[in-house]
């Protein structure tokens, strides 16, 4: 919140670009950004899991692995988006708009981002098999994902920065999860999406990657005490 | 019967040591099998293979009519366990961890509902039902442990040091709601390190090693095979002759006569139940009054130690 308060409201003061209220802007990108992050969280759930011996105890259960991956990538995803459901509020009251159909697609697509998100964090923390290890690494891809995003600025202004940087943005969740919660609130005309049908596939493909990918790497690893 | 668990050549090494070393064992249904060893004896890794946690590098095993390695899905319908270091789920009261846990194992709500007030009644817990068990002393989280097990009542129980951190009085109720479970037809993996818990529990005991399984027999066919384990010291009013002590050495379960002092005898000997109303008889027709007898068999540790050379404390102190 004091993001929205100071830095959004500071930020946009600084900036003035026309057609484009890098306020409204910067608050749906924040939210995106947030539960991003919110979501990454199973993955460091997963090694306390593992270090206190629960993982020992789930995998005695009568469930498969696929369920039992499964359930933990639904769980960090509804988990991010409960712990983000107040500010994607407090964003809607300050964009002041929403298209409500299109605001439905928006937020089934935001679940199967967050669901994807939880399910690459699983993923990644049962390859890397070091807790410190993930840490860096989550760092460093936080870094790179949100920042080569459209979360804080539009993909016209990063393609003119550096066409490379434009590139990398195409093709990320974020931006893809970013646009389409804009597109969602009816901020389209800032974004000029033309297609929203590309971003919503985008996020159903990552979505479908990190998680059923996600269960055959997290079977393989986890099975027979690959996590040890 | 064919036994409900067959383990074949079951190995586990992590890296160049082999936690468990070629394991082979039936465990017939319905029984509770102690599996006894020192910290380190492989005996957790072995169950966290059968139970399909963990993989074998070698061998396997057969839990009911499924293999581990090819249908570990049904192996763990079969089973539930207790595991030595009680696991629980974060932020959770010991009502919701029991109740889930039971959930996850296909009990219906009704039913969930009574035998979880049953189990923790049984187990003193029920006042501490709402209690986060990260509250709870180290005994009774380990009580929560169990009552997983109690309530989901499966096929074959895995208790791992089931009553590690409780005391006197609960063990003696743990012991008999293992029994009662075992009565109900559950087949019962007991892995333990006190050998008293095995000794009284235990239809049969498998002693395990570095690994290795060293012995599998019920606990008195355990101690009869030690030669001259059972001790009995007799005090006479008088002294023994020789020729009572030679009558003594013709018992064939006699290994051995000490005579400590003049009237008084020390015997190694085999079977002390059935050989010592022969020597009373023997004592009373030479007419030589017995002041006082006592007699004492080898234990589980005089069992572990005549098989390994080391007592379960030695090797629990020296990690071998």
């Amino acid at each position: 919140m004091s993001q929205i308060a100071l830095f959004g409201i500071i930020a946009s003061r600084m900036i003035n670009v026309e057609g484009i209220d890098y306020f409204r802007y910067y608050v749906s990108g924040l939210s995106i950004m947030t539960l991003y992050s919110a979501a990454i969280f199973i993955g460091f759930d997963i090694y306390e899991e593992a270090d206190h011996g629960v993982f020992e105890y789930l995998l005695s259960l009568p469930v498969s692995r696929r369920q039992l991956v499964l359930g933990r990538s639904i769980g960090g995803g509804l988990r991010s988006f409960i712990y983000v459901g107040p500010l994607i509020a407090v964003s809607l009251y300050v964009i002041g708009s929403i298209n409500p159909l299109n605001f439905l697609v928006a937020l089934f697509a935001l679940f199967l981002f967050s669901f994807g998100v939880s399910g690459m964090s699983i993923t990644i923390a049962v390859m890397i098999k070091s807790s410190d290890r993930f840490d860096i690494f989550m760092g460093v891809l936080d870094a790179l994902i949100v920042r080569l995003s459209t979360a804080m600025y539009p993909l016209a202004i990063v393609q003119s920065a550096n066409p490379l940087y434009g590139g990398v943005a195409s093709f990320n969740p974020i931006t893809f999860a970013a646009d389409l919660f804009r597109w969602g609130t009816g901020l389209e005309t800032i974004i000029t999406l033309d297609n929203p049908l590309i971003p919503l596939l985008g996020v159903i493909a990552f979505f479908a990657v990190f998680t059923f990918v996600g269960v055959i790497i997290y079977e393989r690893r986890i099975e027979g005490g690959g996590w040890q | 019967m064919a036994p409900i668990i067959r383990i074949e050549n079951l190995t586990k090494k992590f890296g160049n040591f082999v936690a468990v070393d070629h394991l082979n064992l039936g465990i017939e249904e319905g029984e509770i099998l102690g599996l006894l060893g020192p910290n380190g004896a492989g005996k957790t890794t072995a169950i966290l293979m059968l139970a399909t946690v963990i993989r074998p590098t070698e061998g396997t095993a057969a839990v009911g009519d499924y293999d581990i390695r090819k249908n570990p899905e049904k192996v763990r319908e079969l089973l539930g366990i207790v595991f030595q270091e009680p696991k629980m789920l974060w932020v959770s009261t010991t009502w919701d961890i029991v109740n889930w846990h039971a959930k996850v194992c296909g009990l219906s709500k009704e039913e969930r509902k009574r035998r979880v007030k049953e189990v923790l009644e049984a187990l003193d817990m029920w006042e501490h039902r709402r209690k986060n068990v990260h509250a709870l002393s180290g005994g009774m989280r380990k009580r929560a442990e169990l009552a997983k097990v109690l309530v989901q009542r499966p096929k074959i129980a895995i208790v791992d040091e089931p009553t590690s951190q409780i005391d006197v009085v609960g063990k003696h109720r743990i012991w008999n709601m293992l029994r009662e479970l075992r009565d109900e037809g559950s087949t019962i993996i007991l892995a333990t390190n006190e050998l008293y818990e095995a000794d009284v529990l235990s239809d049969r005991v498998a002693i395990m090693h570095r690994g290795k399984l060293i012995v599998c027999d019920t606990p008195k066919t355990l101690k009869d095979s030690i030669v001259g384990g059972d001790i009995v010291e007799i005090q006479l009013e008088k002294e023994a002759s020789s020729r009572v002590v030679e009558k003594l050495k013709s018992f064939k379960e006699v290994v051995n006569v000490l005579q400590v002092k003049p009237s008084n005898l020390r015997l190694q000997l085999n079977n002390v139940e059935e050989v010592v109303p022969k020597i009373m008889n023997m004592l009373v027709n030479e007419k030589v009054p017995i002041t006082t007898i006592h007699m004492s068999e080898p234990s589980l540790d005089d069992v572990f130690a005549h098989y390994t050379g080391l007592t379960i404390e030695e090797a629990q102190k020296t990690g071998v």
